[in-house]
């Protein structure tokens, strides 16, 4: 048996899915390209070529640079809480209590909900009429009158960032709880008798079992958080005053509300362009951690 | 004033009862082998001392203080783990000397410390490389730096040496040994490997079921072991058990015409007609030369290089005997081989104790 004709095989076996990975990705990806050097429009002209007028015009407004800091803003906010938290609760669900099975069960809940059952909670939660929110600041004492939490653009980015979290901080925990679990039991005993407090055993025996799977977990929610868009759009629809739009917002309003599907497609390769780089300095870094950590 | 008391320590894991009243008393610089089968407790006997399971019940002391209660790091006991333990990204450097870091013992003592650990251990040159670069045997010796280098006054041992392949335990059983000499701290020891406990051992305590079997010497173990749990765990090939009844002047071999004459302070012990396990080890036979002479049919030949292992069987009852390489025997014939009174062994059947003489 030859080497040649085992890579032939190869080949031959892999090549139905290629061909059905080229349709359903290879051939809208090279559409998009296309149409993002047009002026087309959502309905009407196929348009004409019209160079990178698109992307010079989309980077050069003023709409892009203040998205992408939203964007960045949200993303860098939520993931940093998210992994911060996540790690919090999966060493307090590790401690062995009553009702831990429940509450580890429990903890799940937010992240297997459906993104807009959960936005819609919190809609509901900040509602500026009936929301749970302002009931419970006002009996506290700490707010003497309802507010529009997601009216304003002052506290809605915000109100927004607490939902995410809400929403994904368990998977961040769900992902930690699992790697606490291959610490072996030896080198915590030993860190006892070596005299270790609570933070030199964090620091130096779990983190460093944590530190390759916490690392998946922050490319993961780093991408999806830099490519948000449900929540946002069930809770603010990018509004009040652009105050919550990001780039997968700003995508939709250029494709389908303003009807210019040349530049919206300019603009989805310019997030896709981001997310790639992003994705790739992660790989990098996660093979490193996962090197130093073996 | 003994180093290290245990007083009746017990242990339960809900209803399971995992210590049974555990008493040792060990003089400073003693080395104790904790032996015994998987299960018996000795993990958790270990842990207990070093702080890392509280007893249900009973007291710890080292050096006349009670351990009960005291935090594992102010105990002054140093602890070597089967698996090794150490502390994946710090490099050995820093894992020898971790104890002194959480200790705040100052950077300059603390390397010097590290150094000497190192040394005594021939692992200098790895001093900057993690524990993933490091082959077993290696591992094991940063695990014993990071214990010598506090200098306690108490090391505990879970098998160390278990997890290396055979040449290599041979190896760092002798250099434990050499660096006990050298150190003279009191040691306990666990291990499930009978040579480990009779080379390193001053004195072995024999753990069956939570229990203690019998404490003693080396010597004392195998010479006089206490129990027929004791007389078959140690040694190997195991102790030959052949089912006898007293005759007044001597044994019975049951199954047989063997007579076998006691010396009278023993037979003394024995009333007629009672029923006991002889006991007799398979390196005590020899092919020929004076003593008692004992006729067996010969099964089976096995030459393993230095001796020849030869089973048979007395009146239907196998046994086993380990014999120079050269001694003749044929299979499916007689042979008469020769035992020392002394090395006989009884027990007694019902509670499976030695039989002393009166
Ligand atoms: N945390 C625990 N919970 C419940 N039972 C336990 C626990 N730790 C030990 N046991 C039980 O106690 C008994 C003794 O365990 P231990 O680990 O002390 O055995 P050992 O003599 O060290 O065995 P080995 O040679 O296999 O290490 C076992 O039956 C074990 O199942
Ligand atoms: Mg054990």
């Amino acid at each position: 048996m030859s080497g040649t004709w085992i890579t032939t095989r190869a080949w031959l076996l892999m090549l139905p899915l290629l061909i059905v990975m080229v349709a359903v990705i290879g051939w809208p990806l090279a559409d998009t390209v296309h149409l993002s050097f047009t002026d087309a429009k959502l309905v009407g002209t196929s348009g004409s070529y019209v160079g990178f007028d698109n992307y010079v015009r989309l980077v050069t407004g003023n709409a892009f640079g203040r998205t992408l800091y939203t964007t960045t803003f949200f993303a860098l906010v939520v993931v940093t809480t998210e992994m911060c938290l996540g790690v919090l609760a999966a060493l307090l669900l590790k401690q062995q209590f009553r009702g831990r099975t429940l509450l580890r069960a429990l903890m799940i809940l937010p992240w297997a909900l459906p993104t807009v059952v959960n936005a819609t909670l919190w809609r509901l939660i900040y509602n500026p009429e009936y929301g749970a929110l302002n009931a419970a600041l006002t009996q506290l004492g700490i707010l003497s009158d309802y507010r529009s939490w997601l009216g304003e653009p002052g506290t809605a980015l915000t109100a927004l960032i607490v939902a995410d979290c809400w929403k994904n901080f368990p998977l961040v925990a769900l992902i930690a709880l699992a790697a606490l679990q291959a610490v072996p039991r030896d080198v915590i005993a030993a860190s006892y008798v070596d005299g270790a407090n609570a933070f030199s055993r964090f620091r130096f025996v779990t983190l460093p079992y944590l530190a390759g799977p916490l690392m998946v977990a922050l490319v993961l929610r780093t991408i999806e958080a830099f490519k948000v868009f449900d929540i946002i759009w069930v809770m603010t629809r990018g509004g009040p005053a652009n105050s919550t739009r990001t780039m997968s917002i700003l995508v939709y309003q250029e494709a389908f509300s303003f009807q210019r599907a040349g530049s919206g497609a300019s603009l989805a390769l310019i997030v896709t362009l981001i997310i790639t780089v992003l994705a790739v300095a992660y790989g990098t870094a996660v093979r490193k951690v996962a090197g130093s950590a073996a | 004033m003994s180093a290290l008391v245990v007083d009746k320590i017990r242990k339960s894991f809900g209803a399971l009862e995992t210590l049974r009243g555990i008493d040792i008393a060990l003089e400073s610089g003693e080395f104790l082998v904790l032996l015994g089968a998987s299960g018996c407790g000795k993990s958790t006997l270990l842990n207990i001392i070093a702080g890392l399971a509280e007893p249900s019940g009973g007291d710890v002391r080292l050096d006349g203080r009670s351990l009960i209660g005291v935090h594992p790091k102010d105990r002054d006991i140093a602890m070597v783990f089967q698996s090794y333990a150490l502390y994946p990204n710090l490099s050995v450097r820093r894992n020898i000397g971790f104890g002194l870091e959480m200790r705040k013992v100052p950077a300059a003592e603390r390397e010097k410390a590290v150094l000497e650990a190192a040394r005594l251990l021939q692992i200098e040159p790895l001093l900057d490389r993690r524990p993933s670069q490091l082959s077993g045997g290696q591992r094991q010796r940063v695990a014993i730096g990071r214990a010598l280098v506090r200098h306690p006054k108490l090391f505990l041992f879970d098998e160390p040496l278990s997890n290396l392949d055979a040449k290599l335990r041979m190896e760092m059983r002798t250099e434990l040994k050499r660096l006990h000499q050298m150190m003279k701290t009191t040691v306990v020891y666990v291990t499930h490997d009978q040579i480990e406990a009779m080379t390193l051992a001053t004195r072995i305590a024999v753990m069956q079921g939570g229990q203690i079997e019998q404490l003693g010497t080396p010597e004392e173990i195998y010479n006089r072991p206490a129990t027929l749990y004791v007389a078959t765990f140690v040694g190997a090939p195991p102790m030959n058990l052949l089912d006898a009844v007293a005759t007044g002047s001597g044994l019975q071999v049951v199954g047989s015409d063997t007579a076998i004459p006691l010396p009278p302070a023993l037979a003394a012990a024995l009333p007629r007609d009672h029923a006991v396990k002889l006991g007799i080890r398979p390196e005590s036979f020899r092919a020929e030369g004076g003593g008692l002479p004992l006729t067996l049919t010969c099964d089976v030949t096995e030459l393993t290089g230095p001796e020849l292992i030869l089973s048979g069987s007395i009146g239907g009852q196998r046994l086993v005997a380990t014999l120079p390489p050269r001694t003749r025997a044929a299979p499916g014939e007689t042979i008469t081989l020769a035992l020392d009174v002394e090395a006989l062994h009884l027990f007694d059947v019902e509670s499976g104790r030695r039989i002393e003489a009166a």
